[in-house]
């Protein structure tokens, strides 16, 4: 009984990932490599792929994601990479430094923090994160600058990189904090007998030990980060613009589009076949690289396992 | 025991879902969000004092979509706010209502009134500065906000405004018509459009157009005054014969009685056949 539901449970999963990718096919047949690789405006060829499945004529396929990697790529390694040193040290600090009462009280915060569905984070967005930036961080000659090509309007790296710092902090932070928590106590009373301060036993045992939970964490993390749309889709701005580096400091005000809210923007086209199959191309890279993800995370934690915990 | 309670609540929730009364009509549509607010008082009005027995069911979850429903039977009846599209085969547009595009600035913008054609260079990246358009006052850089491709009010200003030229890279393109709105109350520097359902607002100011108010009573039928207004449909499967009575009955009446006209513009719509007391 039990079996059968499992094997059930398995079929779906390979069900839906094979008709993700032939849905997708096409996109990628036409495409080739050049499919993840820069090259013209990715908003027009959406347009034009959307307009040649209504016409009903020979469909048109070409796309180049590029913009949209390279934003997801941004937005979601910039808040990873923020979120990562911020959990570690409040997960520090909740399991081994705040007196009883106030870890009482962070830890079913954080954990409600980390079930904030993600619409939330996103109105909070829009009606408070974006206006402030458009309205007093961002300058009226950085917006003059660009003028013609983007808007300056605080839908931004910054905003979007922000907000989602904070979504998948808590999520971090509540699967830290269970690994530091399961560090053998003998191992941290050992080394503060030897003599060995508080602070670099948590560094040095505590925390080393508790790392394949803290890959497991990271890991998680990442794969809501990328697959974030409804929040990504209200404030990161709507275009398939490349943010540039080199651009100075109007770098982090530059609006771009990643790759899932992408699909809930352009969800009204799957009736037009080719657009149908771009789409899906969309979602099967995304089922990928979160299906990467774990296998990244399991290899990492079963080279870890000699140190211990978890 | 277990699988026994549970196959017991799965039946109990099954009846909270069966229709309430016996006799009783359930009309299920779908569709154009910028037809919700008038569509939603006009079925209110149509159950409360016309017909008891007729309830309805509306989902705003987009004109293309409502069509797509109708297309494949999951609803009755579709609102939307464009014209039809040769990917509509299979359905009928029925004229239901009018609706006034208007464009919108910020209240610190001392501007007034615009032309289509200043709307579409702004629109196509052509105007970047307010100092551009004689009468804002302003010196500052033009942020235009749209809807993005989902929306009919994208599919009409794209129509009515661009000549089916796309939207310049430095537009922005929000998800829903509220977005647009609340956009352009919060930034002195926008442009944005947005249905005469959301006018009204202090913080909102709508500009004339070729020199013509978007007011209600400027919009109607026949001659066509202000340059932005268009129709909201009813997109019915088939020629519309096979739709139930009752729907049938609805239209005419929505159409038609005076009553309706009352509730149409009471909800921000412009009444375009219903006669006058």
């Amino acid at each position: 009984m039990l079996g059968a539901l499992v094997c059930a449970v398995v079929g779906l999963l390979l069900a839906m990932i094979v008709t993700v990718l032939v849905h997708g096919w096409p996109s990628f047949s036409h495409n080739g490599l050049a499919w993840f690789g820069a090259g013209g405006d990715v908003d027009d060829q959406l347009n034009a792929i959307s307009l040649s499945g209504q016409a009903g004529a020979e469909y048109i396929y070409t796309f180049h994601a590029w913009p949209l990697i390279w934003s997801t790529i941004l937005i979601t390694g910039g808040a990873v990479l923020i979120a990562l040193f911020s959990a570690l040290f409040v997960a520090v600090f909740i399991v081994e430094f705040a007196p009883e009462w106030m870890s009482n009280i962070l830890q079913p915060v954080v954990r409600f923090l980390a079930s904030v569905p993600s619409v939330i984070y996103g109105l909070i967005g829009v009606v408070v994160l974006v206006p402030f930036i458009g309205n007093n961080l961002v300058t009226e000659g950085q917006k003059a600058s660009v003028a013609g090509v983007i808007s300056l309007t605080g839908y931004s790296l910054l905003a979007a990189i922000t907000v989602l710092t904070v979504m998948i902090a808590p999520l971090m932070v509540s699967i830290f904090s269970d690994g530091l928590r399961s560090v053998k106590p003998g191992w941290i009373e050992g080394s503060l007998a030897l003599g060995v301060n508080r602070w670099r036993t948590t560094w040095k045992i505590v925390v080393r030990t508790a790392r394949p939970a803290i890959v497991a964490g990271t890991v998680l993390a990442v794969a809501r980060a990328i697959g974030e749309a409804v929040m990504l889709a209200m404030i990161s701005g709507s275009v398939g613009f490349s943010p540039n580096p080199a651009d100075g400091v109007i770098f982090i005000y530059e609006p771009s589009r990643p790759l899932a809210p992408t699909i809930v923007k352009n969800i009204d086209q799957l009736s037009s076949p080719p657009s149908n199959a771009t789409l899906f191309a969309i979602a099967s890279v995304l089922l990928f690289s979160a299906a990467f993800l774990s296998l990244t995370g399991w290899v990492a934690r079963r080279s870890m396992r000699k140190y211990g915990a978890a | 025991m277990r699988i026994k309670s549970l196959a017991i609540a799965v039946i109990a929730f099954a009846g909270l879902a069966a229709p309430a009364s016996a006799g009783a009509v359930t009309l299920i549509g779908s569709g154009s969000v910028a037809a919700q607010p008038v569509l939603q008082a006009l079925f209110a009005t149509y159950t409360k004092q016309v017909n008891h027995k007729v309830h309805f069911v509306y989902t705003a979850n987009g004109g293309n979509a409502g069509v797509k429903d109708v297309q494949s039977g999951t609803s009755q009846f579709a609102g939307q706010a464009r014209t039809p599209l040769p990917s509509d085969a299979g359905t009928t547009y029925i004229k239901a209502f009018m609706d006034g595009l208007c464009l919108d600035v910020n209240p610190k913008n001392k501007l007034s009134s615009i032309s289509i054609q200043q709307t579409h260079d702004i629109y196509r990246g052509l105007l970047t500065n307010w100092s551009q358009v004689p009468g804002s006052g302003l010196e500052t850089t033009i942020d235009p906000v749209g809807r993005d491709t989902n929306g009919g009010t994208y599919n009409f200003f794209l129509q009515a405004v661009l000549n089916n030229e796309a939207p310049a890279t430095n537009v922005n393109a929000l998800t829903a018509d509220g977005l647009v709105v609340n956009a352009v109350k919060q930034d002195e520097n926008a442009i944005g459009y947005a249905g005469l359902a959301w006018q009204g607002s202090k913080k909102l100011k709508a500009l004339k157009v070729n020199g013509i108010p978007c007011e209600a009573k400027k919009i109607s039928v026949e001659p066509l005054k202000y340059p932005l207004s268009r129709y909201l449909f009813i997109v019915l499967p088939g020629d519309g014969s096979t739709s139930p009575p009752a729907l049938t009955k609805f239209i005419d009446w929505m159409r038609l009685s005076p009553l309706a006209g009352e509730v149409i513009s009471k909800a921000g719509g412009v009444p375009a056949f219903n006669k006058k007391k």
